[in-house]
């Protein structure tokens, strides 16, 4: 009861500093891996931004915009699982992660996946990239 | 705006948004479908009129239960303003008289005031804003451009700096738009184009109609200080 508390505590009282700063920004990457000696796969990312978004697609998403409030959801926990560690980001990520995987590997071509986070900030003035957390692998079936 | 019209109004806009993000969760997820659908249900009754009381109450507690379940908001600042305003509206029908119920829906107004107030004086005093060097990195590596071809304006460092200045000048120069109702409404229109804006670069669409449902808040406190 007093975590709900807690997190309803800053609805009633919000902050409302969006964007005071513009911290390094999180993403998702995974693979498909097989149990220790198997073949593993390359990195890819987790649902990349598509080239372009047609005006009639923006308007549409006005309306109806699961899939990119979805990967909003992942940012935001990206964010925190390397923030505030907790089972629970991290056993979310691996849910929408594996969600994705189904989708794009083939039917036992790879019994476990694992999942890692970039995180991306301007340092001296170029844009760096840097591994900030890779996870354990998990069942494909998470 | 009378408060009860406003009030009325609020409701109704915020059963609009909820079912909006309710609707995405339930045909597009399968966590806590059961939950989606109490809200929708409840939407329904806000929008009909009907049993206003109890589908405020339902859809407070559900709302508890989702930050339980996300273990915070699901959708960042607009899930937050989506629970301020249930939780005002609420208050407001619950209250045992009418100052407390003004009250607690003034604090709505109020809050609304410091989303724009707020956001704008923390980029103000940050010179990473006033050079628009923060508003350039946001588009060349945020997680928040909707499309790769977007991340080119930040090459457009002018634009970029005249856009900054514009979102720092709107929020922090909001709360003067209260002084009189032709202001106020002056103010929402650049704020409804810069939500927008925000919906269609950034794809942040519960925004937009999660803070339109606050605005007649604002319209009714207006009117009672300065109307």
């Amino acid at each position: 009861m007093m975590r709900v508390l807690i997190l309803l505590l800053p609805c009633l009282i919000p902050s409302w500093r969006f964007f005071k700063s513009v911290e390094p920004s999180p993403r998702v990457q995974w693979r498909g891996v097989s149990p220790p000696g198997g073949p593993e796969d390359d990195w890819q990312d987790y649902r990349p931004a598509p080239q372009t978004v047609s005006v009639t697609g923006m308007l549409r998403r006005l309306i109806w915009n699961p899939d990119r409030n979805r990967d909003l959801w992942v940012v935001s926990l990206s964010e925190r699982l390397i923030l505030d560690p907790s089972a629970h980001f991290h056993d979310e990520i691996c849910r929408r992660v594996a969600a994705e995987a189904t989708a794009h590997l083939a039917p036992g071509q790879f019994s476990d996946l694992q999942f890692r986070l970039l995180f991306i900030s301007r340092e001296d003035g170029r844009i760096e990239s840097q591994i900030s957390y890779v996870s354990n692998p998990f069942p494909l079936a998470a | 705006m009378s408060f009860e019209a406003a009030r009325h109004l609020t409701g109704i806009l915020l059963a609009l948004a909820f079912a909006q993000s309710s609707l995405e969760h339930l045909i597009c997820d399968t966590k806590a479908r059961v939950v989606f659908a109490l809200r929708l249900i409840c939407c329904a009754f806000l929008l009909a009129g009907i049993g206003t009381l109890p589908a405020l109450g339902v859809l407070w507690l559900t709302a508890l239960y989702l930050l339980h379940l996300f273990q915070g908001p699901y959708n960042g600042g607009s899930d937050k303003m989506g629970v301020l305003i249930l939780t005002c509206l609420l208050l407001s029908h619950l209250a045992p008289s009418a100052f407390w119920q003004h009250m607690a829906f003034a604090w709505l107004a109020v809050q609304l005031t410091l989303s724009y107030f707020v956001s704008g004086q923390v980029k103000l005093v940050n010179s990473e804003w006033r050079s628009g060097r923060a508003l350039t990195d946001v588009f060349a590596f945020s997680a928040y451009p909707v499309a790769e071809n977007l991340r080119g304006l930040a090459t457009h460092t002018r634009l970029m700096q005249i856009m900054s200045w514009n979102v720092i000048g709107f929020e922090v120069l909001f709360p003067l738009a209260l002084l009189s109702a032709p202001t106020l409404w002056i103010a929402l229109g650049v704020a409804a184009l810069f939500h927008l804006a925000n919906a269609c670069l950034f794809g942040l669409n519960r925004f937009l109609w999660i803070w339109l449902a606050a605005w007649p808040s604002l319209l009714w406190l207006q009117d009672r200080i300065f109307g």
